[in-house]
């Protein structure tokens, strides 16, 4: 990060958005041609690619569902992307109206998208803010004003942490989020991974991501397991994403490797 | 439909599920998703029954899928698919019906239409959403980028301390008039630096002193403001007021004396109250008829003569003084060469005995033989080169040559005159002067009683000890020390008791004293403490013979002697 804090990034939809690729995936429009031909040549490799996004974006509905059941009211979506269909803060406040959701993301056309949407919702706001600069986020006078961080409130980070490096270490990253939440917070995340895949879908998988701003890095189950550090996960621990608590049995196929992500759910200490 | 309708309701819409599983995501629970495709069933399979017949119920389930999220074109194929396989049985109708075929066809091709037309319109506006989201996201990137620039520009052109105008933007702003400006327009700038600034720092820290330039620079801009000035800090401790449109020096006067005005309050900070000063250089001009870097340097002039005259006043520019100065310091620039070039040399003037008239003494006078300016006098000179450090080595050049003159006519005459050498306090401070002086008396052969060091009395008023001791020094030699321009700068007297002095040289304007009352008291003065008494500046012989009257030894001056050349002054020992 050596770009001063006073230049600001420009905006360039010439350049591929995995926010936006995420929304063409879940057959959303959102979406430009370059994030498309990026979407069909990985469908073309990995032919699972929708399949993975909807996946993952049914384990999110999943997730909020059960922590709105657990009298968690409010929701930090670091990562949250396009506002397309199935929002947090719809399922959220479907479940409970009163629920804050506060949005995070880096794609400045994902925030100001968001913005649109959330024109008028007192309960839903979007900062843009990358979720590495931990106290950034907390400490945002629009995320101060929507969250009581001295209250329980449930961090999700869905599909967002396969695209932050080694680097900048996940899982230190993860932890700073956990250290400024009071216990009986809760994390809940969905981690994208090629542990299921053939080498040459992956590598194809990866290569086409890494033309985005925001290049891809799988990781394995144990180290989705070790981002939980100082979480209790609930049943059914760290799970393919269609296994985590199925609505029915069909919904999970004979493959569940296929959703080619591992997600769980846990409440901090 | 058929008995159990429910239960094939049901199971159409599972079947119709499991078609549509994966084909794009639809944010509804399992069971939401069942219950709205049952309806979509329930509705289709209706409408083949109601009479008349109307496709249009087709045409609503297929925007309904759409609007529900069942929005992949894979959906579309795989509804069409189901429904023309399975939505008679469902209705209870005999499948190889052809009117109902026909019926099943049109509700089909109306639910195509309608899902396409649904699909279509749902395609643009969200495509028009997130054109509209690039759009407004790269506007505000652009404003950011703009406001950084703006933020950029400003910190380049701002003081961080005062949040005033730097130089860069004062300069900017200068050379923006110069270019614009009518023919007759005119410009002022008022210098400000604040008097003991460095005090303050000194003293009571760099934290406080900062506090006040905060606080000078809010009274200066407020008070700018207030005028239709423009201020700025362009330097620690210096600020301008910059005057457009002036219509003279007057304009220029009335925003330097309210800047002094705007310090009369002390400013008060931390518990400290400090009161300050500020000096003020001012220049006002005809912009035709100068340039931003020489109205600069004209201020900058003018401030140091606010600074010298003596602080907490302004000081306008005044060209005549400049060009002295600017003389002066060509003149004093010139000085080492014309040293070496040894263009400095003396004339001597009598010291006349009042008594008998004789030769006692002759005084060396400095003279300056400058090539294009002529023959210059010590006023000219000696203060620059008392300035400059270089009257040490000139003073040593001029001693030696006055005792050489001395030593010549000492060497035909044993009662000539002693000649006298003043000496400017640089050289009375230098440690040297003593060892420099026994060596001239004995390089020359000058007995030393033949030989006079003329001090000031502020060389008295020092209680260095050094200088002192460098004075008795030197009248331990044998020198004779006289006090020069006695009675017009400060003497502590107890120096004249406690000095082994041998004379006082009384400054001319005693000498026109008419009533000689005071003459009377300087001479008696320099009698009771045992010292020869010269009067300088005697001009008439009225004056010659009051001072003959009151006592007074030896007189110089153009009545009894213009100062002259060695040669001359040999001749008159001969007469």
């Amino acid at each position: 990060m050596t770009r001063p804090d006073w230049v600001p990034e420009g905006i360039d939809t010439a350049q591929p958005s995995a926010a936006r690729i995420y929304d063409y995936w879940l057959g959303g429009t959102h979406n430009f041609a370059v994030d498309r031909e990026i979407a069909r040549a990985v469908t073309d490799a990995a032919p699972d690619a929708a399949l993975i996004m909807q996946a993952n974006r049914a384990f999110l509905r999943r997730a909020v569902s059960f922590l709105i059941d657990q009298g968690v009211r409010q929701f930090l979506d670091l990562g949250s992307g396009i506002p397309t269909l199935g929002n947090v803060h719809e399922v959220a406040q479907k479940g409970a109206p009163d629920a804050k959701v506060m949005y995070v993301d880096i794609d400045p056309v994902a925030v100001a998208h968001s913005r649109q949407i959330l024109a008028g919702n007192p309960h839903a706001t979007v900062i843009r803010e990358d979720l590495r600069h931990v106290d950034a986020v907390l400490d945002h006078p629009d995320v101060r004003g929507t969250l009581d961080l001295d209250r329980p409130v449930a961090v999700l980070m869905m599909a967002v942490l396969h695209f932050v490096p080694d680097a900048d270490d996940p899982g230190r990253l993860v932890a700073r989020f956990r250290d400024r939440i009071v216990p009986g917070s809760w994390l809940a995340l969905s981690h994208g991974t090629q542990d299921g895949m053939t080498r040459e879908a992956a590598e194809i998988g990866s290569d086409l991501f890494n033309r985005t701003s925001t290049p891809f890095v799988s990781r394995t189950l144990a180290q989705t397991r070790a981002l939980f550090d100082g979480f209790d996960l609930v049943e059914p621990g760290i799970v393919w994403s269609v296994q985590w608590r199925p609505e029915h049995p069909d919904e999970v196929g004979d493959r569940p490797e296929r959703s080619a992500a591992y997600v769980g759910v846990g409440a901090k200490r | 439909m058929t008995d159990g309708a429910e239960g094939g309701l049901s199971e159409f819409a599972r079947r119709w599920a499991s078609a549509l599983a994966w084909t794009s995501y639809v944010p509804m629970n399992r069971g939401e998703r069942l219950a709205a495709l049952a309806g979509f069933a329930e509705r289709l399979a209706t409408s083949l029954l109601a009479e008349p017949f109307s496709e249009k119920p087709g045409w609503e389930v297929g925007a309904g899928l759409v609007k529900s999220a069942f929005a992949a074109p894979e959906a579309l194929g795989a509804t069409i698919q189901l429904i023309d396989e399975h939505l008679l049985t469902l209705a209870g109708i005999d499948p190889a019906d052809p009117d109902a075929r026909a019926r099943v066809a049109r509700l089909l091709g109306a639910l195509a239409t309608g899902y396409s037309w649904a699909l279509r319109d749902r395609t643009l506006d969200e495509q028009e959403a997130i054109q509209a989201a690039a759009l407004k996201a790269r506007d505000q990137a652009e404003r950011a980028l703009r406001e950084s620039e703006s933020r950029f520009r400003h910190a380049a052109l701002h003081d961080p301390l005062t949040g005033m105008p730097n130089r860069a933007l004062f300069t900017d702003r200068l050379d923006e008039i110069f270019r614009t400006a009518g023919p007759d327009a005119r410009i002022a700038l008022c210098f400000l630096d604040l008097d003991s600034f460095k005090a303050v720092n000194d003293s009571l820290g760099h934290h406080v002193g900062d506090k006040l330039l905060v606080a000078v620079a809010e009274r200066l801009t407020r008070l700018a403001a207030a005028m239709g000035h423009v201020a700025a800090r362009v330097g620690g401790d210096e600020f301008i007021l910059l005057i457009e449109e002036t219509a003279g020096a007057e304009d220029a006067i009335k925003a330097a004396e309210a800047a002094l005005e705007a310090f009369d309050e002390p400013f008060r900070m931390d518990g400290n109250t400090l009161p300050m000063t500020v000096s003020i250089g001012i220049v006002e001009r005809a912009i035709a008829y100068t340039d931003p870097a020489e109205l600069l340097r004209a201020a900058d002039i003018t401030l140091h003569w606010a600074k010298s005259d003596g602080k907490s006043r302004w000081s306008l520019f005044d060209p005549g003084r400049n060009e002295r100065e600017v003389a002066r310091y060509a003149l004093r620039a010139a000085m080492p060469a014309a040293l070496d070039r040894d263009e400095f040399g003396l004339v001597y003037q009598p010291i006349v005995g009042l008594a008998e008239r004789t030769l006692d003494g002759v005084e060396a006078l400095a003279r300056w033989r400058h090539p294009e300016l002529g023959v210059l006098g010590p006023d000219r000179f000696i203060a620059l080169a008392e300035d400059s450090g270089l009257i040490v080595p000139l003073g040593l050049r001029l001693l030696e040559k006055a005792c050489v003159e001395a030593a010549r006519w000492y060497a035909t005459h044993p009662h000539a005159p002693y000649v006298s050498v003043n000496l400017a306090m640089p050289q009375i401070r230098h440690p040297r002067l003593l060892s420099d002086v026994a060596s001239v008396l004995n390089q020359t052969g000058l007995p030393p009683g033949k030989l006079q060091l003329e001090i000031t009395e502020n060389a008295l008023m020092a209680e260095e000890f050094e200088t002192l001791m460098r004075l008795r020094d030197l009248a331990d030699l044998g020198v004779r020390l006289a006090i020069d321009d006695f009675g017009t700068g400060y003497s502590n007297l107890a120096n004249l008791r406690t000095l082994p002095l041998h004379g006082l040289k009384l400054a001319g304007q005693f000498v026109d004293d008419p009533d000689a009352a005071f003459l009377r008291i300087l001479v008696d003065l320099g009698h009771t403490y045992g010292l020869t008494v010269t009067a300088e500046g005697v001009e008439t012989r009225e004056q010659a013979d009051i001072l003959r009257a009151v006592g007074c030894e030896a007189g110089q001056g153009y009545y009894l002697g213009y100062p002259t050349d060695p040669d001359t002054i040999a001749s008159l020992l001969g007469r």
